[in-house]
Formats: structure tokens, C-alpha cells, sequence
């Protein structure tokens, strides 16, 4: 008798993703399926506007990193028109891009990933969110979450024009620069935001590291898969967000390929399955050999931590620091460990604030010149930023009038779904055993294997549903229902 | 913990209310993604609301494509919220119209009020509340029953389409309560 389990959807992920566990007849996981839903057409939408709406276009697909998709789509939109914009404005479009950063992965670490660690993997869900480590930590913990939002958010308003959803970039550079007023005020609030990433990693190292269970839960077998990393590099090979060339390390942590955005056909491809509408990105030139490991295996990731194993260091100070005590506590290069990626993201957190206050005290940041006007005919281009959940890819052709004629665009988590997929179902594997009660803290573990990878499938877009229960469903091979379990976000 | 001097309410984010203009005790949101269908009514709504005379010194109108946290600190300063919206239950017919406090939606996180990288609009007003911000002593949702907010178009199907005056009227029924 085939069992299945239904985990629909998934707490704290968007609503509409679904896993389903099968288990064999002995109670043995068998197979494992994330499927998550694909919102259709955007391509279609697309084409026959102009280039320039993509940046307040693909700013809508996603409610949750419209600043990522802002910044792939100008700069696909400079490639296209062959413009390169002034360093004034590619200085503010990557500090507008810290200052998200930071609000991105504050919001992560607080209110999605930690709440593991700090209430515990076994805590109630009801208590396992923000509002359970606020009251566990200490309130003024929520004061400084809101404040590094607030932060952020005055950031992307002062430089994008609108909170969230920036207007401001356009093919050649910004709609508008910023004051010495508007400066100095970004500068403190950049200051203090990399007091409170040290404070942020501060707390990681006491919670986290300091409890030997979850050190040994971060280093355990169950979360590691060795596959290959996927990062944007600077010409010194260090990690950056806005710009650069994409850089992938084998599982050994060997350079294997190292390319400019516009060639990512030649390195990329995408495989399908046939119970999801979504691909599978893999390297191309590796192979897709199956949801598996190895140097063989074409199976890449780009999270926070391929891009440090991607990287040969951060370009900030503190935060480079931190990269080596990173990789020396881990054991060296590359680590493997799916739960790792909570540290990573810190110490992008901590890159993300200091390059903020580089950014904001660069002599060039309130220059006038922060638009060059596209001379050129347009054809085609391709942007990439790395977004917090992935390299992102947009590219774009056009007629001669700069009318669209065809997108394609690979979103930050989707180059993460054959991994989130093997660790689902390594996480499954290990946890559901024959025998062993399926709880909610056993469920919860199987979701902490795809949590780390903050992923994101097309988030705050959804209609309101009228009932979204976490809902465990076992059934035998007939389709009859043999328990089912229910939890709620 | 951060401290070092800086002085940390330098840069509070604007309260509704600044600007010398006339106090706005309530705010009226059209939630959702104007690209992507029917998922788009709660902006038609709002905006078709906004454009009606006799409001505009109490009532404020944003059109938002948040949820959780962000909606949250949207809201915080307003006395009442309406959030329009969407809704797919699949037990009514496209276009069905209906209001209800936030309270009473099912699970009162979820939907446009939760993502993947956030945490429920209840969740994070209680954390609000805990944090000592003033949030609203009342949330009212306007829901349009929607089935079609999977596929990228700036229109609405025409049963959705035909809600949004009805949507609108309840608008201005909640406000009169």
C-alpha cells in the first residue's frame, strides 16, 4: 500500500505551494514533490510594449522583491539600448539595491528563518514566528526589526521615487539623483544598519552557535548536499549584488565557469518534469543527470551561501571578517550545509549595511550626472542582479522602436528548485520513518529544509484564500484517506 | 544592540498624517496585483472609490501590492483600515461581494496578508501592538470572489468586472456604520 502525504501549503511559504510525501508500504518515504503553481503569460504581456515600462512591469510579478526585478530589468533595458549609464547612477541604483538588501534579509532572519532556532524546530507554530521571539528575546529585538525596515524602505523611497516599488531607473541611468540632505540622511541610517547586522550576527552566534543541537543540526548529514554554486563575483572575485560576472564552483569549490550575464544561454538550461509546470535550471554543460549530487550533476544553487562559496571573499571589511570565521568555523571551503544559509544571509546583511554607508560617502553619489540618454538603436539585452533569493536573469529583444518582441526571465528561486527539491526530500527521508508519529515538529523539520532557502514563488500576487491549513494528508494507494493532519499558519 | 549615538528617530518613515493636511483617521486599500487578472479588483475598486467626491479630507486611498509587515506599517496612525481584495473560496460565484472584519476571515493571515518572505497581517499587527505603535481599532474586509488570478492581463473577466460598483458602494456602507 502506497501511503501519501499532502503538506498544502506550506507554513510561511507562499500560499499556493504544496508538497506531497509519498511513503511505500513499509512506511518508507518513497517520493517527494514540491510543486508550486506558475503564473502564466507574463511573456505574452509582454511583448509589443516598450522596453522602457519593464522596470515598473516586472517590479509587479512579485510583491516581495520588486526592487531585485527593477534593477534586472534597467539594466536589460541599458543592454538593449547599448547605453552605459554614469557611475553616479549605477552608484545609487546598487545603494538603493544595499538598502533593500537590508531590509530583505532582516525581515528573513526575523520573522521566517529564526523563529526555528530561537523558539525551536519543536515549538508550537502558533508561538514559532516573530511575535514568539519578540516575546522570547526581549521587545526592544521588534523595535530594531521595524527600524531596519523603516530604514530601508526611506532608502528605496528616496532613490526609487516609491516605497517598495521603485519608478526611478530607466535605460541610461535615474529620473532623478539625491541631495547632500538626502545623503547625510542615508549615511546614519546606513550606519546604524550595520551596528544592528553585527547586533544581528551577535545573536546568531549566541542562539544559534552557542546551542550544540542546533550546531549539530546545521552540520548533520540530513541538510547537506553537495552541488555546485552559482554567485555574481566584482573583478576581485567578491561577492556583489548589482554587478559583475556570474561565477560557479564546483562541489569541490574549483572554479568551474566564469561568464558574463549576456552568455547565461551558454551556460544555462532548463529541464522539465513532468508533474510541475516549472523548470529545473541545471549547467548545461555539466548535464541534467536527476535530482542528485555531485560533480556530475548539473545541479546548481544560488542562495546567500553559493554566493560566499562562489566568492573568494566579501568586499567589505567587517564583512570579510566575518566570511573567514564563517568558513573556519564550517571547516573550510565550500560548505554544504542547506542550514548554513542563515548565516550567510547575515553576513550579506552585514556586506549589504556597509556597502550602503561606501555607497552613501562616495564623492561621485550626489553628482547631477545621473543619466545618459540611449544614442543607440535598440536590439538586445540581458540584466542580472543577484536578487536575495537567486541570481536573477532578465532578457529582453526588441524591434528598432524598442517594442518588445520577446522575454525571458529566470527568477531567483528557480534556480533553486531542483535543490529545494533534494533537500525536501532528503529532509523527508530522514525524518519520516515507519513507525515514526508524523508531527508537527516532524513536518516542521521537512519545512526547515526548503525555509533556508527563503524561497519565493510569485508571493504577495495571490487573491485572499478563504481556508489555508497546513494539511498532512496520508492516503493508500486507492486514494482513500488514512489520517490527516492539519495545522494552521 | 545597536547604539553607538546614533540617533535612531531621525529617519521615522512619514505618518499618514504629516504634512499639514487635514487628519485622515481611515484608510481604504485596494490590495493585490493590477498585471495579474482578477487579482487586480481590489486596485480597480480603490481607485474607482477615490475618484467619488466627498471623502477625501477623512478617508485616505493606497493601492498596494503588499502584505504582512509592509501592510502592516501602512497602516499603522489610521484609526479604521478597509482592505480590498480578492478572494477565492471557490463556494461563491465569480463577482460575489461580501464584508467582514478581519477577525472573521477564516485565517485571518493568510492571502494578500501573507508571502512567502513575510509573516500574516495579524501576526504582524499584534507585533505592532506589542512594539507600542498605534494600530487600527478596526479592520474591515471588502472581498470580490475571483477565480482567474493566475494568467498576466490588466483586465478583469466580466463577472469580476461587475462587482467593482457594488464593491465600491460597500466602501461607502462601511464607512457610514
Amino acid at each position: 500500500m502506497t501511503q501519501r502525504i499532502t503538506i498544502d501549503p506550506i507554513t510561511r511559504l507562499e500560499g499556493h505551494g504544496k508538497i506531497e510525501i509519498f511513503l511505500d508500504d513499509r512506511g518508507e518515504v518513497a517520493n517527494t514533490y514540491f510543486q508550486i503553481p506558475e503564473l502564466r503569460g507574463f511573456e505574452r504581456f509582454c511583448v509589443g510594449r516598450p522596453v522602457e515600462e519593464m522596470p515598473l512591469l516586472t517590479n509587479r510579478i512579485c510583491g516581495v522583491c520588486p526592487e531585485a526585478h527593477h534593477m534586472a530589468a534597467a539594466k536589460a533595458a541599458d543592454a538593449v539600448y547599448h547605453v552605459d549609464p554614469p557611475p553616479t547612477a549605477k552608484k545609487l541604483r546598487e545603494l538603493l539595491y544595499s538598502a533593500f538588501y537590508v531590509t530583505d534579509h532582516t525581515t528573513h532572519f526575523y520573522a521566517l528563518g529564526g523563529p526555528d532556532f530561537v523558539m525551536g524546530p519543536d515549538a508550537p507554530v502558533a508561538e514559532r514566528n516573530i511575535l514568539g521571539v519578540i516575546h522570547k528575546v526581549g521587545l526592544e529585538i521588534g523595535g530594531k526589526v521595524i527600524q531596519a525596515r523603516k530604514a530601508g524602505h526611506t532608502v528605496v523611497e528616496m532613490i526609487g521615487g516609491r516605497k517598495v516599488h521603485p519608478c526611478t531607473s530607466i535605460p541610461g541611468g535615474l529620473t532623478k539623483g539625491i541631495t547632500e540632505e538626502q545623503r547625510k540622511e542615508i549615511e546614519t541610517m546606513g550606519r546604524w544598519a550595520v551596528e544592528f547586522a553585527q547586533f544581528s550576527l551577535k545573536l546568531f552566534n549566541e542562539i544559534v552557535l552557542g546551542n550544540k543541537a542546533y550546531v549539530d543540526l546545521i552540520l548533520g548529514d540530513v541538510y547537506t548536499h553537495q552541488t555546485y554554486y552559482m554567485g555574481t563575483v566584482d573583478a576581485n572575485n567578491q561577492v556583489n549584488f548589482y554587478d559583475g560576472q556570474v561565477r560557479v564552483v564546483d562541489p569541490n569549490g574549483k572554479e568551474y565557469v566564469k561568464y558574463n550575464p549576456s552568455e547565461y544561454a551558454q551556460h544555462i538550461a532548463e529541464h522539465v518534469e513532468p508533474w510541475t509546470y516549472l523548470k529545473f535550471p541545471y549547467l548545461k554543460n555539466v548535464g541534467w543527470k536527476g535530482f542528485v549530487d555531485g560533480p556530475e550533476s548539473g545541479v546548481y544553487c544560488a542562495i546567500p551561501l553559493s554566493r560566499l562559496n562562489a566568492a573568494d571573499g566579501m568586499a567589505t571589511p567587517l564583512a570579510q571578517e566575518e566570511y573567514e570565521r564563517f568558513y573556519s568555523t564550517l571547516g573550510g571551503k565550500p560548505v554544504h550545509q542547506r542550514l548554513a544559509i542563515h548565516w550567510a544571509r547575515l553576513i550579506e546583511l552585514l556586506y549589504a549595511a556597509e556597502r550602503w554607508v561606501e555607497l552613501a560617502t562616495d564623492p561621485e553619489i550626489t553628482s547631477p550626472n545621473f543619466h545618459a540618454i540611449p544614442t543607440e538603436k535598440p536590439t538586445e539585452g540581458v540584466g542580472v542582479v543577484e536578487a536575495p533569493r537567486g541570481t536573477l536573469t532578465h532578457h529582453y529583444t526588441t524591434d528598432e522602436r524598442g517594442v518588445l518582441t520577446k522575454v525571458n526571465l529566470i527568477v531567483g528561486t528557480t534556480n533553486n528548485y531542483a535543490p529545494i527539491s533534494m533537500s525536501i526530500n532528503k529532509a523527508a527521508s530522514s525524518f519520516i520513518k515507519h513507525g515514526v508519529v508524523i508531527s508537527e515538529g516532524v513536518l516542521n523539520r521537512v519545512e526547515m529544509a526548503f525555509r533556508a532557502y527563503d524561497p519565493c514563488f510569485g508571493c504577495a500576487t495571490h487573491s485572499l484564500p478563504g481556508k489555508m491549513p497546513l494539511e498532512i494528508t496520508i492516503r493508500d494507494a486507492n486514494g482513500n484517506t488514512v489520517d490527516v493532519l492539519k495545522q494552521y499558519c | 544592540m545597536p547604539e553607538g549615538g546614533v540617533v535612531l528617530n531621525s529617519y521615522q518613515a512619514a505618518s499618514p498624517n504629516e504634512g499639514g493636511s487635514p487628519a485622515r483617521t481611515v484608510l481604504v486599500v485596494g490590495l493585490g496585483n493590477p498585471i495579474l487578472g482578477d487579482d487586480g479588483v481590489g486596485w480597480k475598486v480603490a481607485q474607482e472609490f477615490s475618484s467619488i467626491e466627498g471623502h477625501s479630507g477623512r478617508v485616505a486611498v493606497e493601492c498596494l501590492s503588499i502584505g504582512g509587515l509592509g501592510l502592516m506599517e501602512r497602516m499603522l496612525g489610521y484609526d479604521r483600515v478597509i482592505l480590498v481584495d480578492a478572494i477565492e473560496t471557490g463556494a461563491c460565484p465569480e463577482g460575489n461581494v461580501r464584508t467582514f472584519p478581519l477577525a472573521a476571515l477564516d485565517r485571518p493571515g493568510l492571502g494578500h496578508s501573507a508571502s512567502a518572505h513575510d509573516v500574516s497581517l495579524d501576526s504582524a499587527l499584534k507585533t505592532a501592538e506589542a512594539m507600542g505603535e498605534r494600530i487600527p481599532h478596526r479592520v474591515d474586509i471588502v472581498a470580490i470572489e475571483a477565480h482567474r488570478c493566475y494568467d498576466f492581463s490588466e483586465e478583469l473577466s466580466p463577472a469580476v468586472a461587475a462587482a467593482v460598483p457594488l464593491a465600491v458602494s460597500s466602501i461607502s456602507w462601511l464607512l457610514a456604520e
